[in-house]
């Protein structure tokens, strides 16, 4: 018994961590909408806490997930992906949007977890603007919501559990249907993933971006309608027709090209750190 | 830490400038260039927007002033940019992750990352490799390169866990080793499932004794070697029953991190476990995730490096090294800890003579000298006859422990198996040595013959092939006549491989003409018609989930390229029947449960004949063939010879590269001869 509740109550545990840190990061995220309701001599402060917030909460979580993914086969897949999603994610540099790094993030994650996931967007980004050279106070943002993109693909709902099979044919028939179905679930979450990532990474720099007196400059004063719908405007004009969409297309085919395959090579590698622990204790 | 690279700098100073700029548009279009008192740039119509969006007015007047204000708005946060830009440029924070992993509360993460930046150079060779493989294949969807280079990477990373796990990586608990008995099976048995067993181990091995494991491809040399390091239990997912104790630890229950004081390993292809950037991290690595110090860990590093003669490796970096090195660097790697047992996979392989008595050596000093237990599994067994102290044969789901004395007329007079539902091995003898008797049994072979008869099926004129600085292939010119099939023999390095891919592939116009076309001229759909290659790295051109899929996709492209000449011919599965053909099967029914597997989980020999279909499914006039033996034991080699012979049905002549005599000696009509990127002889004729 205490075999297998040890490792559930310490998966609760960081589980509050993980879903707190990431409200938090949230906040910090969507802080031009927070402006309005600190006092105003606090107003200036808002920005320089949310940009230390986020390094802040990167290293809580990353310190957190550590312990969990010690072990030689999360690690060495850890890397190896990560060196992909960076590869992947450099060569796009320069066909514009074509971010084809959300296809391995969300077939990972599916397989993997979230946990994975989102590490893996972590250090996906990190591997990529340290080779890249492109270090700067957006990569913490970005970070952050890359391993979203990966966490959220791990928390989907997966298939019921189908009865054990009787005719090999008719099984594999259920599974065809079944990949098929998975691989829908996974582009359709990749359409709302790449737009959500434009939004995110909009909202926190939409103020530095236009800077002030424009029309759809942040102003302070106003209420948050009148900034939401400045906002609006800023995304769809810079990012969501144009980027976003890009990005959307390319995962949507992307997950639909590869995804079969990249799916049976990642379960074929049977990533499960929590069954190998108990498997050598009972 | 500090080192200069200009491209971040250039990079940032790009990206400020465009973030200058684009705040000026913004200002332009949302109404906010108007500012100021100074002159009138352009007087815009102003467009109010409706509904949530009516406080945002559009265009505008334009002043000077107004621009100007914009620009230097944008210039704060384009300072931090550029300064971001430029502390990339000056600091190395790549060395600053190296030096967190190991130790630290991050260490999961800083080597994920180390493991990242060492794995970089094997992806850009991976993808160039595949490249070449999926023109071989006629293929250019985006998935037959993305896929196998996965593959590849996954690949990868399940080496280099499997190597970080034998030298204790991420191990709790520290067991001391017992020396007097090394390795103790009793009554043990070991499966994969159904798949694979092997049953009543009774084996007991002594220090200072080195002992060979010897046995077919898919016998478990490897399963019951890991049965030993503890990665077929606890890694692999094998069952183990009796009992397995490993200088003094059950290994049913004992990982193998825990078992890295005493055990090492080295691995079968030891690059693709290096989990360090240099040989010195590389030897010290097991140390290192001790958290040994630095200082005695790198006295032992040089330690053992001296020991086995390579201190002037130790400040190279690990993508340095020949083939030699790296086995040398895994060997010292494995015993950094100073092991009581010392397992080893294959350390012959990939090697040429000079390095195979090395490592022999090396091996053999370290048993008789140090007292170290060494195991080897290994099918090259004639290089161990001289320091082999005992044999481990694995015959029919038994190990059978024999002395030196024992196993050498063993080893001499295993016969050559015979494929029994094999229908084509019967005609071997029939069709054997002379391109006539061939010819009947290859009723296309005849028509060309018939047509043609002056005229050679193909004609390689005064190729070369440039590799960087040296030539590869140094002006090879020759001819080959339908219903040949030729050997191309050399030794390792000869150029073979880079000879059948320019002739597969060529770069030149001219040099390679087969049935009256300049394949260079050919596109990528049709010529495959003319030249076929089944390269040596088979995988890279699998890329489907199921052995059945791989087959319709190969049959769709024989389609697109049939349909461009003679109208689409839709219906009966190409590929899939000739693949059944190859392995001897009578009808694809009977290759029913192979059709339904993952390619990568077919047999060595299975997934050549495979890949040997699909470029066959092309009807190709010359079929090439690059080692196709290589890691194959004698049962799968009569397998691969008897689906060479088969495929002589579906093509005029097939042309293949070996360095093993036996093999080419029963099979080729006539031998090419290879060394140093020419051909050494004259053809020779057999008859």
């Amino acid at each position: 018994m205490t075999v297998l509740t040890r490792p559930r109550r310490s998966i609760r545990w960081t589980s509050w961590i993980l879903g707190g840190g990431s409200v938090l990061a949230a906040a910090a995220f969507a802080w031009p909408f927070f402006v309005g309701a600190v006092p105003a001599d606090a107003q200036v402060a808002v920005p320089i806490v949310a940009f230390a917030l986020i390094p802040a909460l990167i290293v809580a979580l990353a310190l957190t997930l550590d312990r969990e993914m010690y072990t030689a086969k999360t690690v060495a897949l850890l890397g190896v992906l990560s060196a992909v999603g960076a590869a992947v994610r450099i060569a796009g540099t320069g066909v514009g949007g074509v971010e084809a790094v959300f296809v391995l993030l969300i077939l990972a994650g599916r397989v993997y977890g979230a946990r994975f996931g989102f590490l893996l967007g972590l250090l996906t980004i990190a591997v990529s603007s340290l080779l890249w050279g492109g270090f700067g106070p957006w990569t913490p943002f970005q970070m952050f919501a890359c391993g979203w993109v990966g966490a959220g693909a791990g928390l989907l709902p997966h298939w019921p559990k189908a009865s054990p099979p009787t005719e090999p044919a008719r099984s594999s028939t259920a599974q065809r249907w079944r990949l098929r179905w998975e691989i829908a679930l996974l582009a359709a979450y990749g359409v709302v993933a790449a737009y959500a990532f434009g939004l995110m990474m909009n909202l926190w720099f939409w103020p530095f971006a236009v800077g002030s007196s424009t029309g759809i400059s942040y102003t302070a004063g106003v209420g948050p309608g009148q900034n939401l719908a400045s906002f609006v405007l800023y995304s769809l004009v810079t990012s969501t027709l144009t980027w976003d969409t890009v990005r959307a297309i390319t995962t949507v085919v992307g997950i639909a090209l590869v995804g079969p395959a990249v799916l049976a090579a990642l379960r074929r590698a049977k990533l499960n750190p929590r069954s190998e622990k108990r498997s050598h204790r009972l | 830490m500090l080192r200069l690279r200009l491209a971040p700098l250039r990079a940032a100073a790009v990206l400020a400038v465009g973030f200058v700029l684009l705040r000026v548009v913004y200002r332009v279009v949302f109404g906010g260039a108007g500012a100021g008192a100074g002159p009138l740039l352009l007087n815009l119509p102003q467009l109010r927007l409706d509904g949530p969006f009516s406080h945002i007015t559009l265009l505008g007047p334009i002043t000077l002033v107004g621009l100007g204000n914009a620009a230097l708005s944008a210039l704060p946060v384009a300072a931090v940019i550029v300064f971001f830009g430029l502390l990339n440029a000056v600091v190395n924070v790549q060395a600053l992750f190296a030096r967190g992993a190991g130790r630290g509360p991050l260490r999961a993460i800083s080597r994920s990352l180390v493991i990242a930046w060492a794995t970089f150079p094997a992806l850009l060779e991976s993808v160039r490799r595949v490249r070449v493989a999926r023109a071989l294949r006629g293929e250019r969807s985006i998935a037959s390169l993305l896929v196998p280079v996965f593959e590849q990477t996954i690949e990868r990373a399940l080496a280099l866990a499997a190597s970080m796990e034998t030298r204790g990586f991420a191990a709790v608990r520290v067991i001391p080793g017992v020396c007097e008995t090394p390795v103790l099976l009793a009554d043990a048995s070991l499966d994969f499932g159904a798949d694979w067993h092997l049953d009543e181990l009774n084996v007991t091995l002594e220090p200072g004794t080195l002992t060979v494991i010897v046995g077919a491809t898919g016998s478990g040399k490897t399963s019951l070697l890991h049965s030993m390091s503890g990665l077929f239990q606890h890694f692999y997912d094998g069952t183990q029953h009796g009992r397995i104790d490993i200088a003094g630890a059950d290994r049913a229950l004992t990982l193998p991190r825990d078992t890295a004081g005493f055990v090492g390993l080295v691995a079968q292809n030891v690059r693709l476990g290096f989990a360090a950037e240099s040989v010195h991290d590389e030897i010290g690595f097991a140390l290192a995730v001790r958290n040994v110090a630095p200082t005695i860990v790198h006295a032992r590093v040089l330690e053992v490096a001296a020991r086995l003669q390579i201190v002037h490796l130790v400040d190279r970096s690990i993508d340095q090294l020949s083939a030699g090195e790296a086995s040398l660097v895994a060997i010292a790697a494995a015993l950094v800890n100073s092991p009581i047992l010392l397992l080893v996979d294959e350390p012959l392989a990939d090697l040429d003579t000079a390095a195979r008595d090395r490592v022999c050596t090396v091996l053999g000093q370290l048993a008789h000298e140090a007292g170290v237990c060494v195991v080897i599994a290994e099918h090259n067994t004639r290089e161990f006859d001289v320091i082999a102290d005992a044999w481990l044969q694995i015959r029919r789901s038994r190990v059978h422990q024999l002395s030196s004395a024992e196993i050498q007329p063993k080893l001499v007079e295993i016969p050559v198996p015979k494929p029994a539902d094999s229908p084509s091995w019967g005609r071997i003898p029939a069709s054997f040595g002379s391109a006539s008797g061939r010819a009947a049994a290859a009723p296309g072979a005849t028509r060309s013959i018939a047509t043609m008869p002056a005229k050679p099926l193909a004609s390689i004129r005064r190729l070369s092939v440039r590799h960087r600085t040296d030539l590869a292939v140094d002006d090879v010119s020759f001819e080959v006549q339908a219903g040949d099939v030729i050997a191309l023999r050399g030794s390792n390095g000869a150029g073979k491989s880079s000879l059948l891919r320019a002739i597969a592939l060529p770069m030149a116009a001219d040099t390679v003409i087969i049935a009256g076309h300049d394949v260079h001229s050919l596109k990528r759909r049709t010529r495959r018609q003319s030249v076929a290659l089944v390269p040596e790295n088979v995988d890279d051109l699998l890329f489907a989930i199921t052995v059945a899929e791989e087959c319709r996709r190969a049959d769709r492209r024989l389609h697109l390229a049939q349909s461009a000449r003679t109208g689409p011919e839709h219906g009966e599965p190409v590929t899939a029947a000739l693949f059944a053909q190859l392995l001897g099967f009578d009808a694809i029914t009977d290759a029913a449960h192979l059709l339904e597997r993952h390619p990568r989980d077919l047999s060595t020999g299975e997934r050549l004949c495979l890949v040997m279909a699909i470029q066959l499914a092309a009807r190709p006039a010359l079929l090439l063939v690059d080692e196709p033996t290589r890691g194959l034991d004698l049962a799968a080699r009569a397998l691969v010879s008897a689906a060479l012979l088969t495929a002589t049905d579906r093509t005029s002549a097939v042309l293949f590269a070996t360095h093993d005599d036996d093999f080419s000696r029963g099979l080729a009509t006539r031998t090419l001869r290879m060394e140093a990127g020419r051909l050494s002889s004259p053809i020779e004729v057999l008859s």
